[in-house]
Formats: structure tokens, C-alpha cells, sequence
């Protein structure tokens, strides 16, 4: 106790000694504060970093950080407005989201320099209104190896406060998809979406209470597999509730609504849907294909016109690439990006026109999903143990924000809803380094602050 | 760690979803060339090329484990002695055409059909096979719980109408006769498709496979060496009464010569079955050289030899050529053999039998009588095979013993098959290749094989 009582005296009398600043953090605070004083007398200013330049031995990685410690200084000062329109930092460089840039007044350009023992940012402020350069600053700071590795270290965030496993359940193997939608009184059911049957549960406290099943009739062709996968959509169409699922060992995904009480198949299309998604204000179905028995999409995405479950419109179809894993991201209903793992597991980003982004150089696990147009999460490309990434797509890039362990192997990730959190759900088949191997579990994950 | 520790962790190796399985690649093989894509388990290259193409009912794994792709239930009922098999929903065949519970029916009664020892066994149990919607009911004559591991014989596969059509992972695609054989992933397999695009099926020796049989122990750099559990036993057989014994010892004796000038290739086998097992060692004392080759030297002999010995052909011809007789040497095919029984112009003949290490004496000196006895097949015979079901279950290993030792005297006594020698297998993988399983019938199964990408 005495020992205690000492430190928190000696803690009061020298409290920079007991909470001491980083180099990199102080040098981010000076950069910040330069640009807050420059606009102190200003109101609601249109401000944006647009280029981030990095010339020190430092990381993407790092840079990302610097990125967020800076961003997070600069957000909420009442006399001007930051955009945040970073979608990714690779190679050295930032990729800006510029299609909003003709909205701001003032834009940012970073460089990190590292000179001999010594680091700098560089920052020169831009007026947009003036077309000239307004300010210019640049600090130096002493960062250290081991700053430099802490600044390299893959973590964002902590998990507890960001995406944490929320709950967990032991599932039946061969488990594909899961889905939610609200039921007639408004709460919600979860689909378990098997080979041959969609189970539908509700939620009961922590755990699930099975409430009915929709046997699946498959016809030939069909293609045994040595892994099932498939994607199961929910939405409702002509005042009615209809699903859609396809899967790796049938070359159609079939169409059925509810009514009268049961599920009726009423059409059969040729691709596995994904998502319905508005294009020039008409719904389309949009997905993907198989390689029939395999483990990988086929190189197109598909477009089908929606407007009736029972009827089957012309597919238009875009040249992509193989791939383990795609999703979509959405906004409102309109498509924001495809995002892709191929068969070589690098991550590719392909805008709302199919365009692509620079695909990224290091390898990613099997599985992704993305949540709206907010959130991606991507399994690590591992054995037998996984690790789930979640990143900020919020400005059509990623930004790795946080990171969970997962025991065993992931098999699917899912955007879902668990209790009102929105977040993913994460299917993994325990590897035989734990104890009950063979056994499959699914796992929520969300962030509980929302 | 024990194997099937081992084994487990080597297919979650292969099985694991963050770093998936490639689809895709081709594995090379090398073995004997078929002459039609018929089903035959003759020899141990057949027993392998057709398992590829044939998928059998079941599949017993070297631990003793039963598995099945096709059925999706099996259950054996004592009370009403029957066994119900399931077949998968929507199976088709390599061809697209649905495959069926009829189909079951019908490959199950073209293997009772056939002239083999496991199908004797098991016509000797059934009653009835009947078809009701997915569901293939076997009745039988008495309660048999073992009725399951009868059916996993390599013989019991699953046959279409039309002989384009195949069960197996692989379907033929490409046949360039005496070079290769291109085997295509069959998409519908039951077992799930597999990893592998293609297996290219080698006759010659231009280039060192990915799979290939040899010798135990020839040690071969990248390679993994697996026992394969199978040996096969070389015969020389009289089908007809009226060859003299001399003619058959100096035969004998000159074979035997023809080991010893390769320079003992092939274990020399003193036995019916191998001499690690048997209680009886059989001696037939050979001639002098001068000696046989006065026997033979008058004789015009035709020597017809089981197409599966084609690898003896090279040396055999060769070593006959050089030591001057007038013996000439006739390649048959195995299937082909059962229409030549009957003509008496067939005396002498080269013959082998594929033997699975861990199958009982008392059933592999059944086979050598029932098999190989051919048109000389007799009630002396039927009521020896009889005796030896009795003993079977006397729980007496002795009284067994006994009974195979007068069979074993008895057949060598009768003088119308002689051993002479015994090859063993090793079966060598290439190490790129993982997860290949090797069955209890020391086949090699490339379901889940797929390229190490690591």
C-alpha cells in the first residue's frame, strides 16, 4: 500500500512523466494544431486531405495510423469541417475518393519525410477559392525503432471497443448462409441456410429457438461437392416475403416465396444472387456463378432485371475475376463496390461501374463480407488458426480499423443483424489444434456500442 | 501420433476454408494399358486404372473403417435379414444420366453374375434384391451382420447401361494406345468433385510419373513410399489331362531358370498363397538343364500367359529365344480367358492371382481352387471347400491349418497348377502430392489428392 500511495504522489507531482506523449503523436498534435489555428477565425470551412505522400521507411500500415490520429484531431472543430475521403494507403501512397473534392474550400496535402535520425510531416494548405497555396508547415520529430515498429504493428483499435464476438452457437455442418429479416411481428428470424433445408430461428435471450425449416428440392443437374457452399438472399417482393438460393453444386439458385403459409418455389435462375440492388431506379438481382463442384466464382458478375419472383428476365453479365469470396457494398439500395478475393487470394476493389482498383499485393484469407457501404470483414490467409479483419469502406476504400481471433477455420463470413447490432457472422470449423475438432460453431460479431 | 491421427490432420491440411483447396492440375500415373474399358480386377494395375472410373459401393479403409460416396443410408436388420442401401438424391452418372437404385440393383447382380470367389460367397447368402424408389433392399437366406464388409470388394462397382457412362471420379476422355490415357474429373461423382482436373494414365516410359508401382524399397528421391499390402502370385497351370508330367516339371524348371537368369527378379514362391503364411511348403524337385531341354525340344508348346504379365514379356521372350526351343509365347486377355476353356489346343498357361496381405489363408487357397482350377473343377473339390467352411467356424486354428495343408497337397498332387513366383508392390507418390489415401485393397485414392500450393 505504501508502495502505491509513493507512485500516485510521485504520478501527481510529475505527470509527464507518468502519461508521456509520443514523438509520433506530438508530431501529429503540432501538425493539428497548425491547421486548426489557421482556421480559427474561419466558419464552417470545407477542408479535405486529398494527397498523402510517404517518403520514410515507415509502413502503409503506419501511415494509415498517422492518418487517423490526425483525421481524429481535426474532426469536430466548430470552425471548420473535415471530410474524411481516404480509401486506402498503398505503396506509399493515399487513394483519395475526389469525386466529392469539388465541394471544399480548402485541401490538405501530407508528406511524411524521414531525414537521417528524424521525421517530418510536411503540410501545405490549399485554397480551392484562391487556387493558391495559403500555408505551408513543416515539423520534425525524433521517433525511435521502437515507435516506428509500435507505429507498424498491425492493430487499429481495440477490440473490446470496436467488432467483439458478440455470441456464439454450435452449428450442424455444411452450414452455408445466414440471413435475417423481420417476421410478421416485427422480430426478427435468422435463416440457417443447408444444402438441403433453411431452418428459420428466433432469437430467445442468448440463444435460438427453431421455429420452422423449408425443405430444398434440388433437380439434376446436380453436382456433388467435397465442400458446400452457397448464399441465401431475403427480401420481399410483391408485398411478400422471397428468398433466393444457389450454391456450388447446382447450376441454377432457385426462387421461392412465401405463401399460404409455405414455401413455394416459383422460378429458377441461373446464377447465385447476392444482392437486389437498384440500377437507374430498377431493381436487378446481381451475383455470381459457381465453377460447378468447386470452391470459386466464375470470372462475371451477373445482372438480372427484378420485378417478379416468378419470372425469369434476360442476365446480363460483366467480366470480373475467379474468385473464393465477393460481396457488395451498398448504399441505399445502389451499389458502391464489388469487393473480391481471387483465386491467388489478393484482394481486389471494384467500383459501382465494375472499374477496378489497384488490387493489393498482400495475400487475404478465403472469405469476406461487406456491411452496407461501412464495413468489410476479411478472413486472414492462415492455417488452421484465423484471424477476422474489419475495415472502414465508408469512403469506397478500406481502412483496416480492427482485428479478432478466431479459433479454427473460417468457412463463411456473413453480413447479418444479431439484437439489433448490425455486424457480421463468422462460420468456422474448429482446426485440430483444439480439442473438438470437426465441430463447426458460428459466431456473431458486432460492435456493441451500437 | 498414431496413423489415423496423422491421416486426420493431413485431410484438415487439405480441407481448411481460410487457405482453400486448388481446384485444378493434373497427376500422372503409370500402369499396365487396358484393353477395353470393361470392368476387371484382374491384376493390381486393373485394380487401380478401374477404381478411377468404377465407383464401388463401399470402400474399407487399411484401419478396417467403412465409407460410401453413393448411399446416403445403409442399416442391416437381423430381424428381417435384410439390408436397406440409400442412394444419394440426384446422382448421375459421368455422363449426365440419372444414376439410380435400379442401377445399384443391376450392378449387384452383374457382380453375382460374375466368376469370382467374393461373388460365390455372397450368391451363397442372398435371397432377393429388390428396388423400392431410392432404397435397394437385400434379403437374405440367413442373419449375416458382416453382409457390409462383403460388399466393399473392388469387384462390386457401380455399372451403367451404357458403357459411356462411368461412376468413378475420373471418366475416359483421350486414349493415344500404347502412350496414355487421359482420365477427365467426372463433375457428378457422388463422392464430391475432385481437386484434380485430370489423371494421365502412362504406358511407356518417357517421363517419371507422379504415381507409379515398383519394388519395396527402391528408394526414390521426392517420392513417399507406401506399402501397398498387395502381392501377385505368377502360376503356371496345365488345363488339360493329357500333358505328362515331364513336360510339366521341365516347364516348370525352365521358368524357374528364367527367374534365376533375370537374376531373380521375382521372389521365388514355394507356396499357393505366400510362403509367410501357408504350412505346407511345396518342393517340385526341377531337372537338369540337359534333361529339360531334351523333354522339351520335342514338344511343341504354346505357352499363353494372362495379358496383366505383359511386364514379363521383354525378358521371357528373349531368355526363350536364346535357350533355342520351340516354345512360343501367346498374350491373352483376362476377360478373354474364360472362352478359351474349352478348347483343348489351351494347355499351357501363365496365370496370376492379386492377393490383399491381411485377407485369411482359408480364403485365399478358395479362390486358387475355385479360380484356378478352371474346367478340372470337380466334387473332390466342392467337398474340400465344404470341409474348410466347417473347420472355418471349429474355432480350431490347427484343424484349419490341416485342412488348407490336404487342400494345398491336393491341387499340387493333381498336378494342374504350380507356383513359381510372387511379386511384391510398393506404391510411390510424389511428395507435391497430398492427401492421397490408400484403402485396404492398397489402392491408391485420389478423391481428395490435390497439389501442395504451399
Amino acid at each position: 500500500m505504501k508502495k502505491i500511495r509513493l507512485l500516485l504522489l510521485f504520478l501527481f507531482l510529475y505527470p509527464g512523466i507518468g502519461f508521456p506523449q509520443s514523438n509520433a503523436e506530438a508530431l501529429v498534435q503540432e501538425a493539428a494544431d497548425h491547421v486548426r489555428a489557421f482556421f480559427k477565425n474561419q466558419a464552417e470551412a470545407r477542408v479535405a486531405i486529398v494527397q498523402f505522400e510517404n517518403d520514410s521507411e515507415l509502413s502503409d500500415l503506419a501511415m494509415q495510423k498517422i492518418y487517423q490520429l490526425l483525421t481524429a484531431r481535426l474532426e469536430g472543430d466548430p470552425n471548420f469541417k473535415m471530410f474524411d475521403l481516404l480509401v486506402n494507403f498503398v505503396n506509399g501512397r493515399g487513394e483519395f475518393n475526389l469525386s466529392q473534392a469539388q465541394e471544399l474550400d480548402y485541401l490538405l496535402y501530407l508528406k511524411f519525410i524521414q531525414n537521417k535520425n528524424k521525421t517530418g510531416l510536411g503540410i501545405i494548405l490549399f485554397s480551392r477559392w484562391q487556387d493558391k497555396l495559403v500555408s505551408l508547415k513543416y515539423i520534425e520529430k525524433n521517433l525511435s525503432q521502437g515507435e516506428m515498429d509500435l507505429l507498424d504493428v498491425k492493430n487499429f483499435a481495440f477490440p473490446e471497443l470496436g467488432f467483439s464476438k458478440l455470441t456464439e452457437f454450435e452449428i450442424k455442418k455444411n452450414l452455408m448462409d445466414v440471413q435475417s429479416v423481420s417476421g410478421a411481428d416485427g422480430q426478427l428470424e435468422y435463416y440457417f441456410y443447408y444444402p438441403d433445408e433453411i431452418v428459420i430461428y428466433r432469437a430467445k435471450g442468448e440463444r435460438l429457438e427453431k421455429q420452422s425449416a423449408c425443405k430444398l428440392n434440388w433437380t439434376r443437374p446436380f453436382y456433388p461437392v467435397l465442400n458446400y457452399q452457397g448464399k441465401l438472399l431475403l427480401f420481399t417482393a410483391r408485398g411478400g416475403l422471397t428468398l433466393t438460393a444457389g450454391g456450388n453444386f447446382s447450376s441454377y439458385a432457385q426462387v421461392l416465396t412465401f405463401s399460404e403459409n409455405q414455401w413455394q418455389e416459383t422460378a429458377k435462375i441461373g446464377f447465385v444472387p447476392f444482392k437486389l440492388l437498384v440500377f437507374n431506379g430498377s431493381p436487378y438481382l446481381v451475383g455470381a456463378r459457381y465453377d460447378e463442384g468447386k470452391n470459386f466464382f466464375r470470372d462475371k458478375i451477373y445482372f438480372m432485371p427484378f420485378s417478379d419472383p416468378a419470372v425469369v428476365s434476360e442476365i446480363v453479365e460483366k467480366k470480373s475475376f475467379p474468385a473464393y469470396a465477393i460481396d457488395f457494398s451498398t448504399r441505399e439500395g445502389q451499389l458502391q463496390g464489388v469487393h473480391l478475393i481471387d483465386r491467388d487470394y489478393r484482394y481486389h476493389l471494384l467500383t459501382g461501374d465494375l472499374a477496378e482498383k489497384s488490387p493489393e499485393a498482400e495475400r487475404r484469407g478465403a472469405s469476406l463480407a461487406a456491411s452496407d457501404d461501412q464495413w468489410l470483414a476479411v478472413s486472414d490467409y492462415s492455417r488452421q488458426t484465423d484471424q477476422i479483419f474489419f475495415y472502414d469502406i465508408t469512403a469506397g476504400g478500406q481502412r483496416p480499423v480492427y482485428s479478432g481471433k478466431i479459433r479454427g477455420e473460417i468457412q463463411f463470413i456473413s453480413a447479418g443483424v444479431w439484437q439489433a447490432v448490425k455486424g457480421f457472422w463468422v462460420c468456422s470449423r474448429l482446426s485440430q489444434a483444439d480439442d473438438e475438432y470437426g465441430r463447426s460453431v458460428i459466431q456473431f460479431w458486432g460492435k456493441r456500442n451500437e | 501420433m498414431n496413423k489415423r491421427k496423422l491421416l486426420t490432420q493431413l485431410l484438415a491440411l487439405c480441407l481448411v476454408f481460410a487457405i482453400k483447396p486448388y481446384y485444378g492440375g493434373e497427376i500422372s500415373i503409370k500402369l499396365n494399358e487396358p484393353t477395353s474399358f470393361t470392368l476387371n480386377t484382374a491384376n493390381y494395375s486393373n485394380l487401380i486404372l478401374f477404381s478411377l472410373i468404377y465407383e464401388n459401393f463401399f470402400y474399407m479403409q487399411k484401419d478396417g473403417a467403412i465409407t460410401t460416396h453413393v448411399f446416403k443410408d445403409y442399416r442391416y436388420d437381423p430381424g428381417s435379414r435384410t439390408l436397406v442401401l440409400t442412394i444419394k438424391d440426384n446422382l448421375s452418372f459421368s455422363s449426365g444420366k440419372p444414376l439410380a437404385a435400379k442401377n445399384i440393383q443391376m450392378s449387384l447382380k452383374v457382380f453375382l453374375g460374375a466368376n469370382l470367389f467374393a461373388a460365390s460367397k455372397l450368391n451363397r447368402i442372398i435371397k432377393n434384391i429388390r428396388v423400392e424408389g431410392a432404397q435397394t433392399i437385400i434379403e437374405l437366406l440367413n442373419d449375416y451382420p458382416d453382409i457390409v464388409a462383403m460388399l466393399t470388394v473392388p469387384e462390386l462397382a457401380v455399372l451403367a447401361e451404357s458403357e459411356q457412362s462411368f461412376s468413378g471420379p475420373f471418366y475416359p476422355e483421350e486414349w493415344e494406345k500404347g502412350k496414355y490415357l487421359i482420365l477427365k474429373a467426372n463433375p457428378f461423382y457422388a463422392g464430391g468433385r475432385t481437386f484434380l482436373d485430370a489423371v494421365r494414365v502412362m504406358f511407356s516410359d518417357d517421363a517419371l510419373p507422379d504415381v507409379f508401382l515398383s519394388s519395396p524399397k527402391s528408394v526414390k528421391e521426392n517420392y513417399r513410399e507406401f506399402d501397398s499390402g498387395i502381392y501377385q502370385n505368377i502360376y503356371l497351370c496345365f488345363l488339360q489331362g493329357d500333358v505328362g508330367q515331364n513336360t510339366k516339371i521341365a516347364l516348370y524348371t525352365l521358368l524357374k531358370k528364367f527367374n534365376e537368369a533375370s537374376g531373380f527378379k521375382y521372389r521365388e514362391l514355394r507356396t499357393l498363397t505366400s510362403d509367410e503364411e501357408s504350412p505346407v511348403s511345396i518342393q517340385i524337385k526341377t531337372f537338369s538343364p540337359q534333361k529339360t531341354a531334351s523333354i522339351l525340344k520335342s514338344s511343341d508348346i504354346t505357352l499363353y500367359i494372362l495379358a496383366s504379365l505383359s511386364y514379363l514379356e521383354k525378358d521371357l521372350t528373349a531368355f526363350l529365344k536364346n535357350s533355342n526351343l520351340k516354345i512360343e509365347t501367346l498374350f491373352i486377355d483376362d476377360s478373354q480367358m474364360m472362352n478359351f476353356l474349352n478348347s483343348s489346343a489351351i494347355k499351357y498357361v501363365l496365370i496370376d492371382k492379386i492377393f490383399q496381405s491381411k485377407i485369411p489363408i482359408e480364403e485365399k487357397i478358395s479362390r486358387i481352387l475355385k479360380e484356378s482350377s478352371f474346367n478340372q473343377f470337380n466334387v473332390k473339390y466342392l467337398r474340400m471347400l465344404g470341409e474348410l467352411d466347417e473347420v472355418k467356424y471349429s474355432n480350431s486354428q490347427d484343424l484349419l491349418m490341416e485342412q488348407i495343408a490336404r487342400i494345398s497337397e491336393a491341387i499340387i498332387n493333381d498336378g494342374f497348377i504350380f507356383p513359381l513366383f510372387q511379386k511384391n508392390y510398393s506404391l510411390y507418390i510424389r511428395k507435391d502430392w497430398q492427401a492421397t489415401e490408400i484403402d485396404y485393397y492398397g489402392r491408391p485414392l485420389f478423391q481428395k489428392a490435390s497439389k501442395n500450393s504451399d
